[in-house]
């Protein structure tokens, strides 16, 4: 039985215990209330936290689809690229699913000397971060972006009055 | 954002559990990001020099310090502050004694819903406050205070106050689920008024204050630059339309002033909603006219104390008796509607001058008794009204292209009741729209997370986390519904949305109501259009001898 197909069939088990790490990042009120509160309205971040471990699970397993890794990636780092953490804290979820795999699985795997089926899919972990990264990255220069984009529009108007904006027209266009 | 950590954290552990401590315990973030800047000394010493009293010393000060400078009697004057405006104001009192601490707000706020820091929980945002109040004016506090979660004026709970009831948008969410009614926005007012006293403000709100006050707009625009910005509008139509519609500036001898934020006169995309107005006016022909001197609907004094906020919602009656109008028309816009609907009678209603009455249509003659009081009529009521009798010729099918939702501005969901008539002008003149999941609009709609002054890019952050339940709802109502337009009736929410769009639900862009009104307006029998408010093609009526394409766009 190779280490994939023990993981697979405790899909639901471990990637609901992984959802339950990163809830611990937060503080101790908010993990209760995050838990209780399962409307994806009212909570969305906990609600989040759910989809995106259940997803990423099985596609880790699979590990043959990278926009689907992305997006389910995307989902939750959105959201943690604005709460109030580090980039490191922001993206320390991945690393989580490292902890409970070992937590889980380093003894009796040790004590069996299969230890290296382990270390050879935790470089998939590995490589979920790397892509953490890029797409953490990413929605911070979204949001760069974005902060100068609303500096220009407020003042729409005025640099038009100061002609700093000046519409092209087919009448007015020279080339 | 917090400050990258240092190499040495990263590399002992990646344990990334949260502090256990409570909440008192628990110590405030001041990196740069938690909070907006403060206002400048000069707009400052302005604003005292009209208002004396209100402002500590105007002074050149930055949160991100540990020296805040503030006034060697600075415990004093809030404690003596908080004291006067309990008796003052009973409803504080009430809301200091009644809270039992059940919870039922605790996941309301959408600064908790987004952020999970249990500081914007608004039970807990109160408690900063009823802490102190405790701790300070009842014997129990005074005596047990570990015990009643009490505690002293302290210069750690003054920042404290300054970095949470910044980070409230007086939404009054949280007030809809609270079991004995109370309204942390009212709280949050008081908070910012005892804060003011001591001189800790921010400039995104003083500046226009001071602006506003002085020339009558958020950004100081003088009244010939503002009548220029008009005309560039009025331009604008006319290339649009062909025709030249008429915008009253300052004249004497019209029935009705109209009055909307100053924003949609300069910021993208409020001007087109602007444009949208002049249109329907003139399509009306409307005795009407436009001010300079009362051109800032929105009220930037309330998220200041309540001195500035008469003093600036008085120029609204100023100007009506000094122009000889009868009554005002409002246009879209958030916070003004909360001080007219609650507030304005009560501060300024001894100053309507004999020649004002009840806000009347022209057009339909329906009698708006609802704003007898403050002779105030929001646009979206006589535009429904419009509507209902039948009076605009409209052609929904130029605004298919847009599958539209409606986000309920906070201030007249809430704080007016305003629900059914944008949703009713907004169905007429549009062919697809699509409401958000129930407990996310009306009533219980989720804030844009940029009003009450917090609509400042020193801290996107902060609002993008609030506003992610507006952003997850719209985001489902576009995977669902390819929803690619959101309306709403906020000048605030014109430009906070955009961003919300942009991260939350990318592809969704953000309208005024009455620039779908304005899309939709047929001016004449057989009128063409081939361009829409924002001088883009109208897909589906292009303009097909048009084959010219701007240098700009030839790779798209």
């Amino acid at each position: 039985m190779t280490f994939e197909s023990i993981l697979a069939e405790r899909t639901a088990e471990l990637s609901e215990k992984w959802a339950g790490l990163v809830l611990q990042t937060y503080p101790r009120e908010t993990q209760k209330i995050w838990g209780r509160q399962k409307d994806r309205f009212d909570n969305p971040v906990g609600v989040t936290i759910i989809e995106a471990t259940r997803e990423l699970f099985p596609s880790l397993l699979e590990w043959d689809d990278a926009e689907k890794i992305s997006k389910s990636l995307d989902k939750l780092i959105r959201i943690r690229a604005v709460q109030d953490f580090s980039p490191s804290q922001a993206i320390s979820f991945v690393f989580l699913l490292k902890k409970l795999l070992r937590d889980e699985f380093f003894k009796p795997m040790k004590k069996e000397g299969t230890l290296e089926d382990l270390l050879r899919f935790e470089a998939k972990i590995d490589n979920l971060a790397m892509m953490a990264f890029d797409i953490y990255s990413k929605s911070r220069e979204l949001i760069y972006r974005m902060r100068v984009d609303e500096v220009k529009r407020a003042q729409h108007n005025l640099l038009k009055k100061a002609k700093m904006i000046v519409d092209v027209t087919v009448e007015e266009s020279t080339d | 954002m917090s400050d990258i950590p240092k190499a040495d954290e990263l590399f002992t552990s990646i344990d990334y559990a949260p502090p256990i401590t409570g909440w008192m315990e628990t110590p405030v973030d001041f990196s740069p990001g938690n909070w907006c800047y403060p206002a400048k000394p000069e707009k400052m010493e302005y604003m005292d020099s009209k208002l004396p009293g209100l402002w500590g010393k105007a002074r050149e000060w930055s949160p991100g310090d540990l020296d805040w400078k503030l006034p060697a009697n600075w415990k004093e004057t809030v404690v003596n502050g908080f004291r006067e405006r309990l008796d003052k104001f009973r409803s504080l009192k009430v809301f200091m004694d009644i809270c039992v601490r059940c919870g039922a707000c605790a996941d309301k706020c959408h600064f908790f819903i987004g952020s999970g820091d249990p500081k914007n929980m608004p039970v807990l945002r109160a408690e900063l406050m009823r802490s102190v109040y405790r701790g300070e004016f009842t014997l129990a506090g005074k005596i047990m205070s570990k015990l009643t979660g009490s505690r002293v004026m302290e210069e750690d709970v003054l920042k404290e106050w300054f970095i949470y009831f910044y980070q409230c948008t007086q939404c009054r969410r949280c007030s809809l689920f609270c079991p004995y009614g109370i309204d942390t926005a009212e709280m949050t007012m008081m908070a910012r008024e005892l804060m003011h006293l001591v001189g800790l403000n921010t400039n995104w709100i003083m500046e226009p204050v001071a602006n506003c006050n002085i020339t009558g707009n958020h950004l100081g625009i003088q009244p010939h630059a503002f009548k220029d910005i008009v005309d560039f509008m009025v331009d604008d139509i006319e290339e649009i339309t062909g025709r030249r519609v008429k915008a009253p500036l300052n004249e004497h001898g019209h029935d009705i002033l109209f009055i909307t934020p100053s924003g949609d006169v300069f910021a993208d995309p409020g001007i087109y909603t602007f444009m949208g107005y002049l249109m329907l006016f003139d399509y009306l022909d409307l005795d009407y006219t436009l001010s300079t001197y009362a051109s800032e609907g929105g009220n930037f004094g309330s998220f200041t104390n309540n001195e500035v906020m008469k003093k600036l919602n008085a120029k609204m009656y100023h100007e009506a008796n000094r122009l000889g109008c009868k009554w005002i028309l409002g246009g879209e816009c958030g916070h003004m509607w909360r001080v007219v609907h609650q507030y304005m009678d009560t501060m300024n209603g001894d100053t309507q001058g004999p020649q004002m009455t009840t806000p009347t249509s022209p057009i339909t003659g329906t009698v708006f008794d609802t704003s007898a009081a403050t002779k105030m009529l929001h646009i979206t009521e006589f535009t429904s009204d419009l509507i209902k009798h039948n009076k605009l010729k409209l052609d929904p099918s130029r605004n298919d292209h847009l599958r539209v939702t409606f986000h309920d501005s906070c201030n007249p969901a809430r704080g007016m009741g305003l629900l059914e008539e944008p949703r009713h002008v907004i169905r007429s003149v549009c062919n697809n729209f699509f409401e958000m999941p129930e407990s996310t609009i009306r009533e219980q709609t989720f804030c844009c997370a940029g009003g009450a002054g917090l609509n400042t890019e020193e801290i996107l952050e902060i609002r993008l986390r609030g506003g992610l339940p507006r952003g997850n709802a719209l985001k489902y109502v576009q995977d669902k519904h390819d929803v690619n337009t959101m309306a709403c009736i906020c000048a605030i929410d014109r430009a906070t949305l955009i961003p919300l769009a942009d991260y939350w639900a990318p592809g969704v862009i953000i309208t005024g109501v009455h620039e779908m009104v304005a899309n939709a307006l047929v001016f004449e029998e057989g009128e063409k259009r081939t361009l829409d408010m924002r001088l883009e093609p109208l897909p589906g009526f292009e303009d097909e001898e048009d084959d010219w394409t701007p240098p700009n766009k030839e790779d798209a």
